[in-house]
């Protein structure tokens, strides 16, 4: 913002740390601080350091299960995605089609859609290929409906000129529908990605057979408390990942594209 | 709102997409062509208006419902009013925004935990729900309350308004349109946190029905749960929408 700081002092990079992680440092003091002044036991609440120490000596138990479901949650991403944009091209050529099908799609994106994994599980039965179909159903709904709003939404004259020009059908879909719903599509990837890795390990966790989702939930049984929060750190971990990785990819494409 | 012939023609095909969606759910389930997990809509609508099945619903639906409520509220206040907070210091904004992100990014599996040791196994839900809530209109209130324009706010400016005037005579009310399509979108995210919450060891509510019915092979009950959630959600949806087409068409 000011343009003073060219040259920027050690003590300005604190302030700005300052400024920006008050709120994420103060909250983690407030834990510590609540867990040594209440004194309770670490069966309840285990000290940060057993959790630190439970991640650094036991990596191959966490590493197998974090691959796992976020293997899943990255190829039901994808799969979903494509699915979605699939569907999405075949509603744009038909005006029946789309009328049918968008209502449809809304009314899904716009529901609880984790509440349908208990369903879906027992449909598609208790399997490793469960949780990759819940994760590709999950993000079918916002890949259709905004790659089906990013296909109807072109720059206001340009699909007359298409027409003036006598470009085909075909031509106007590959050079000027196609693109223009790209950045629409990029949107939809941000907003699915966090979803994803969630209803994977929802999935892991209700189904109990492996990933994250099964680990923490075995942890939480066994009391294994430290485990069961270093889980919930990896999870963090792989999720922030996640929604940084697609928002560095919209931000990537949309000034590629603009 | 005026009907023309595009409006009708759209309303005709999307409720002839929804009846043939429930047709389509009808006919698998009576043909087993997805086996026997997928019941008939006819089998489901049975089960949930059993008289006798009436009791175990409207608990569940009580017990869940409040604690959609009890979250939904509590995450509005606080996400509205934190927005509020750092529209008038914005010395502190930047690490309440890292704040709100971070905890968003945290994915609600990993937080139930710390909320059934912080609070108790039946508010878990509502905390989630809260959580989900908070964040969505923080994010947009902030950003709406940037919308009000540079000229009106030199207005205020000049006739020498404290900043907390400025903020509810001009910056909320400009804001509105943006805080009420955030409280839409955040209906589906206090019901998915409430569910969440059940499932993590409650002792009632929709959630629950839904965990013990998958495990126990109770498909209606399974398939019964999961359309109450999410009908009440659509409705509450639906409702929301109303009231943004509304608000948009007053403050816009």
């Amino acid at each position: 913002m000011s343009p003073v700081s060219q040259t920027r002092s050690p003590l300005d990079w604190v302030k700005t740390a300052i400024s920006r992680y008050w709120g994420v440092v103060g909250v983690l003091i407030a834990w510590q601080a609540w867990v040594t002044i209440t004194g309770v036991n670490s069966i309840v609440i285990p000290h940060p350091i057993n959790v630190v120490g439970d991640l650094v000596f036991n990596p191959g138990v966490y590493l197998a299960n974090a691959g796992q479901t976020l293997f899943l949650a990255a190829a039901g991403l994808i799969l979903g995605m494509a699915l979605g944009t699939m569907v999405a091209i075949v509603a744009w050529s038909s005006r029946i089609l789309s009328g049918i099908l968008v209502p449809l799609g809304l009314i899904f994106s716009s529901v609880p859609v984790v509440a349908l994994i208990p369903v879906l599980a027992r449909l598609l039965g208790y399997d490793v290929k469960t949780v990759l179909g819940i994760v590709i159903i999950i993000s079918f709904f916002p890949a259709f409906v905004f790659t089906a709003a990013g296909l109807k939404s072109l720059p206001p004259g340009s699909s007359d000129l298409f027409k003036v020009f006598g470009a085909s059908r075909w031509t106007r879909f590959v050079h000027l529908v196609l693109p223009s719903a790209v950045p629409n599509w990029m949107i939809a990837l941000r907003l699915s990605a966090p979803p994803a890795v969630l209803s994977a390990m929802l999935a892991e966790f209700l189904m109990g057979k492996s990933g994250l989702g099964f680990l923490f939930r075995q942890s939480a049984t066994e009391f294994a408390t430290e485990r069961a929060f270093g889980t919930s750190v990896i999870a963090t971990v792989i999720s922030v990942l996640c929604f940084t990785s697609a928002v560095a990819a919209e931000k990537f494409i949309n000034e590629k594209w603009k | 709102m005026k009907m023309t012939a595009e409006r009708w023609q759209s309303l005709t095909l999307g409720i002839v997409g929804i009846a043939l969606f429930l047709a389509a759910w009808e006919a698998i389930g009576v043909n087993r062509l997805a086996g026997l997990t997928w019941p008939p809509l006819s089998a489901v609508f049975q089960f949930m208006f059993d008289p006798t099945k009436a009791q175990l619903f409207i608990r569940a639906m009580e017990a869940s419902f409040s604690m959609v409520i009890l979250g939904y509220v509590t995450g509005s206040v606080v996400g509205i009013a934190l927005a509020g907070l750092v529209h008038v210091l914005p010395v502190v904004r930047p690490g309440m925004d890292r704040l709100a992100s971070v905890i968003h990014a945290i994915p609600a599996i990993a937080l139930a935990p710390l909320f059934i040791v912080l609070i108790s196994r039946e508010f878990t839900g509502m905390a989630i729900a809260a959580l989900n809530v908070f964040f969505i209109l923080y994010v947009s209130t902030t950003s709406g309350l940037n919308n009000s324009t540079a000229g009106h706010r030199d207005l205020f400016q000049v006739l020498g308004s404290s900043r907390t005037t400025r903020l509810l005579r001009l910056d909320l009310p400009a804001a509105l349109p943006a805080v009420v399509s955030g409280m839409k979108y955040s209906v589906p995210a206090a019901f998915i946190g409430a569910i969440l919450g059940e499932w993590f060891g409650s002792s009632r509510g929709l959630g629950l029905l839904m965990v013990s019915a998958m495990q126990n092979f109770q498909i209606p009950l399974l398939w019964s749960a999961v359309f109450i959630a999410s009908t009440a959600s659509l409705i509450v949806f639906g409702l929301m929408g109303l009231l943004e087409q509304f608000v948009y068409g007053r403050y816009k």
